[in-house]
């Protein structure tokens, strides 16, 4: 999955640096947004505004981790 | 009167109330407020002039695509102030979260009608934090007021409407402007927030705050910016395109008279935004008549990104376009003719951003076996619009 998920928003946002661990840092808000609608999509999941933490986007495992708890 | 005599009124009036929650949770009194602009000190809101007595600066790339800094006159700003004030109701109860760019014209512009009227300013760090935005919005009062950009709007709508729907009945009115705003999202907003008003703007940096229409009024006119407000006129131009006047205009660009004189013509400004006015002397905006593309609220000028683009090794033509997406809009797409070359496009993605601002870096990056290109060898730009 975590593979997958950096193709798919590899795709979208390629100014960042996914592999980054500070990147809650370097996302901006339309970046998140980017990312919670490509990942709801893709997974069919329910993404929140609660989601949106330093923590869930701390760096690509924690996303992975926040899309595996979700499903 | 100036901004200082305003803010003078309001700090000898109510000295201790709040005038601005900066991000870190600072509050500033009026009195402190007062205190620092009449002493040139700082204040966490842009002071792109010399002083608060002065004309202001902001960048824009504008109506011409070119990046540029617009001077607008301490007049300007008051005439923009009070034709917020005049159509959108602020008052000394309200209290207006700026979550957008205070650089940019759509937040910047909400700094001077709040605190002329004694309101206060909540200011946040965008809406990258969302949860921010909301905890602001729990600020005990039910006269909150924001501007929100419709790509946070969608946002909003996609992934916090019910919370959202939770304020209806603290939030007074939301503006929003810099792009335009979808049918459905206008008539979602009107469903979450019944009692609010929601005012969809028509304004630039050049021509100022010039039509507001409240389209929670039971209509929802698509695509509506409503009448001219209070110092201000609109009209269509023979060639279809949207020219302003009245007090709200620029002074023109700094050090570029020539650049000025092609867009500011005997008090006028001449926009390459195309439109109608309805039977109820409303503006409409229907796109633009050049080729700049609209990146939720900033002017991009494909040529600039281009002409970055072909300083990469490797690229021997490319065409920059607009590109749908679901929840930005219009993104910028770059299509490259390599010559059998494979490019790493976050590579071209960060060369482009050495020198471009982030918003003029495309999203998407497509190789293809040609450019198309007109007759006489310029980018066929109409091809590539849907």
């Amino acid at each position: 999955m975590r593979e997958e998920i950096i193709g798919l928003l590899d795709d979208l946002l390629p100014l960042v640096d996914l592999e980054s661990d500070f990147l809650f840092g370097e996302l901006s808000s339309l970046d998140i947004t980017t990312i919670m609608m490509v990942l709801s999509e893709h997974y069919n999941i329910t993404l929140s505004h609660e989601d949106v933490t330093p923590r869930n986007f701390r760096n690509i495992d924690s996303i992975v981790e926040m899309v595996q708890n979700k499903r | 009167m100036t901004i200082l005599d305003y803010i003078h009124r309001n700090a000898l009036a109510v000295p201790h109330k709040p005038a601005i929650i900066a991000q870190d949770g600072t509050v500033i009194t009026y009195a402190d407020v007062y205190q620092r602009m009449r002493d040139c000190d700082s204040l966490p809101i842009p002071l792109l002039g010399e002083s608060w007595e002065s004309d202001f600066h902001l960048r824009t790339t504008g109506t011409t695509g070119k990046s540029k800094t617009v001077v607008i006159s301490q007049q300007a700003v008051i005439a923009n102030s009070q034709n917020l004030i005049h159509a959108h109701g602020y008052s000394s109860n309200t209290v207006f979260v700026v979550a957008g760019a205070l650089d940019h014209l759509g937040g910047w512009s909400k700094i001077f009608p709040t605190l002329m009227t004694g309101g206060t300013l909540i200011l946040l760090d965008g809406m990258k934090d969302v949860n921010a935005f909301f905890r602001a919005m729990d600020y005990d009062s039910t006269h909150l007021a924001t501007f929100l950009v419709p790509a946070s709007i969608r946002m909003l709508l996609q992934f916090s409407a019910d919370r959202l729907a939770s304020y209806s009945h603290k939030i007074e009115f939301l503006e929003t402007g810099a792009a335009p705003i979808s049918h459905t999202d206008m008539l979602r907003l009107c469903q979450l927030l019944p009692r609010t008003r929601l005012y969809n703007t028509y304004a630039s940096t050049e021509t100022g705050i010039v039509c507001s229409y409240n389209f929670n009024d039971g209509r929802t006119k698509p695509g509506c910016c409503g009448p001219a407000l209070l110092n201000s006129q609109v009209f269509i131009t023979e060639s279809g395109t949207i020219a302003c006047k009245g007090s709200t205009l620029m002074s023109g660009y700094l050090d570029e008279p020539e650049l000025t004189a092609t867009v500011l013509k005997d008090g006028c400004i001449h926009t390459a935004d195309s439109g109608y006015i309805d039977e109820d002397g409303m503006l409409h905006v229907l796109g633009r008549n050049d080729d700049v593309i609209n990146i939720g609220g900033y002017k991009v000028d494909p040529v600039e990104v281009e002409n970055r683009a072909l300083a990469f090794p490797g690229i021997q033509d490319c065409i920059c376009i607009a590109d749908q997406h679901p929840v930005l809009g219009d993104t910028l797409k770059l299509l490259v003719r390599t010559g059998g070359d494979k490019i790493d496009k976050k590579e071209i993605a960060r060369f482009m951003a050495q020198t471009l601002e982030p918003y003029k870096v495309p999203t998407r990056y497509e190789y293809v076996e040609i450019i198309n290109r007109t007759s006489n060898g310029k980018l066929d730009r109409k091809s590539y619009r849907k």
